[in-house]
């Protein structure tokens, strides 16, 4: 361990190296670790800065600008190929002028099937007794 | 008012009716669905079949799933087992976890535990039959045994005998969200969505330029009623509970279908409407009916939640809060993130 203090201790110096333990040594040593010290700070703000960047981009993708509704994942059977007709990427909505729908207290309607003469019927009631 | 809607094959108890919006940008159905009305309106038009096939999927689960009216429900199995410790659907028990998180949230105020107080007001069938059988005098009130008893982990619910679950007060915007997200799973990642569920309305994709028209009003089909409000939905929900409707007569007495947890008994306080803007539906919906049960302290737990809102008075006065806009025709503002979905927002 001693000759990690700069002692030779016995060491053969490589031919053509001259005086590789020379009173220099120290400097050149201390301009080592400052080197190393500036690549350190590089490499950390690099990680910090990184790790933001890629923050903000996980950030966006989690969180996309139009809503996405919420509930558990439907079936693959729903995940269907997009209908005839669908909007081309990055299409901008349309102009919507007139409601398209009203929230409000929650009417009653109640759907029921009947068969008459091997056809089915169906009868919607709405509202009824006090949701009128 | 009975009406017969359709004749036609057998299929025709899920037919969707054709809705005319007077927009050619949009197409829009209807159909009755979870006892209410369910609507989905997209663009472009041509998505409008998938959409309705996918509403009809979600919609058609749900309802096996959390009805309490069905004898053939997973929720009505749990409730003749008598208590115990139950493996649900993946379906029934996001629905419940729901229902728990939204009593967390509003420190009890929308409880699930409340079933047995309603059935004992005589809301014990679906309510277009309650008045072909009104019944007697209700039963004494009975307070909600407390969301805090039922446990809930993952698909595994332990129910406590005697509990009952009524999830009236999250099952609409629970519908209304999944719908939204099948739409758009169906019809693809272009173009926009609304659905609503009794007025329940979540929206999703891309919105119309400004944001979905839609009219704010006390009772359904009466959007051109004075004191009716047009807004702008860009994202999220909007849900509205009110005392106008869903009403019923027992022994005289006339009750409503929004019961207080603490006393069993329909909620009386100074709020006959409340309309709350949210990321989801659900919390929209959750949030709704704890502010109508809050009573006077209605305000204050609505200002904490930080959520827009409109509330109607029984005087008609109407109060806005959380940057719920004034004039016809602006955005809602919706906050981020979710109370109700475990991870915030799912």
């Amino acid at each position: 361990m001693s000759a990690d203090r700069g002692d030779p201790g016995g060491r053969v110096p490589l031919a053509g190296v001259e005086n590789s333990y020379s009173a220099e040594r120290p400097v050149a040593r201390r301009d080592g670790i400052r080197r190393a010290r500036r690549m350190s700070n590089w490499s950390a703000a690099a990680l910090i800065v990184g790790t933001g960047a890629a923050a903000v981009a996980l950030a966006h993708q989690a969180v996309p600008a139009t809503a996405p509704a919420a509930g558990p994942a439907v079936s693959g059977s729903q995940a269907a190929a997009p209908a005839a007709g669908a909007a081309a990427p990055g299409t901008p909505g349309p102009q919507v002028r007139h409601s398209v729908a009203t929230t409000s207290a929650s009417g009653v309607t109640t759907t029921t099937t009947r068969t008459v003469n091997g056809t089915t019927v169906v009868t919607r009631t709405a509202p009824a007794r006090g949701d009128d | 008012m009975t009406t017969v809607t359709g004749v036609s094959g057998p299929a025709a108890a899920a037919s969707w009716q054709p809705v005319l919006s007077g927009e050619d940008a949009v197409a829009a159905a209807e159909r009755a669905a979870l006892g209410t009305s369910a609507r989905v309106v997209v663009w472009p038009p041509g998505n409008l079949e998938a959409a309705c096939a996918a509403a009809d999927e979600v919609l058609g689960a749900l309802d096996r799933q959390a009805s309490r009216f069905r004898p053939d429900s997973e929720l009505s199995a749990v409730h003749r087992a008598g208590g115990g410790l139950f493996l649900l659907s993946d379906g029934l028990a996001g629905a419940v976890g729901v229902a728990l998180a939204a009593a967390r949230w509003t420190g009890g105020l929308a409880d699930p535990t409340v079933g047995g107080a309603v059935i004992g007001l005589g809301y014990d069938r679906d309510f277009a039959a309650l008045g072909l059988n009104p019944g007697g005098p209700p039963a004494e009130p009975v307070p909600a045994p407390g969301w805090y008893r039922v446990r809930l982990d993952g698909p595994l619910l332990r129910l406590p005998a005697g509990i009952r679950l009524d999830l009236g007060a999250t099952a609409k915007g629970v519908g209304a969200d999944r719908t939204v997200r099948a739409v758009m799973a169906a019809a693809g990642p272009e173009g926009g969505v609304l659905v609503s569920l009794g007025g329940d309305i979540a929206v999703g994709g891309t919105a119309p330029r400004g944001g979905w028209p839609v009219t704010v009003a006390e009772r359904p089909g009466r959007g051109d009623a004075p004191g009716s409000q047009l807004i702008r939905l860009a994202g999220g929900a909007v849900a509205t509970s009110s005392v106008t409707c869903r009403r019923w007569r027992r022994g005289g007495r006339e009750l409503h279908h929004i019961v207080d947890p603490r006393t069993g008994l329909p909620a009386d306080g100074p709020w006959r409407t409340v309309s709350v803007a949210a990321r989801t539906c659900a919390d929209a919906n959750a949030a709704a009916t704890a502010a109508i049960v809050a009573g006077t302290q209605a305000e204050g737990w609505l200002a904490a939640a930080g959520v827009p809102a409109r509330l109607v008075g029984h005087d008609g006065q109407v109060r806005r809060l959380g940057g719920w806009p004034a004039a016809d025709g602006q955005p809602l503002p919706v906050t981020w993130g979710s109370h109700v979905y475990a991870g915030g927002l799912r």
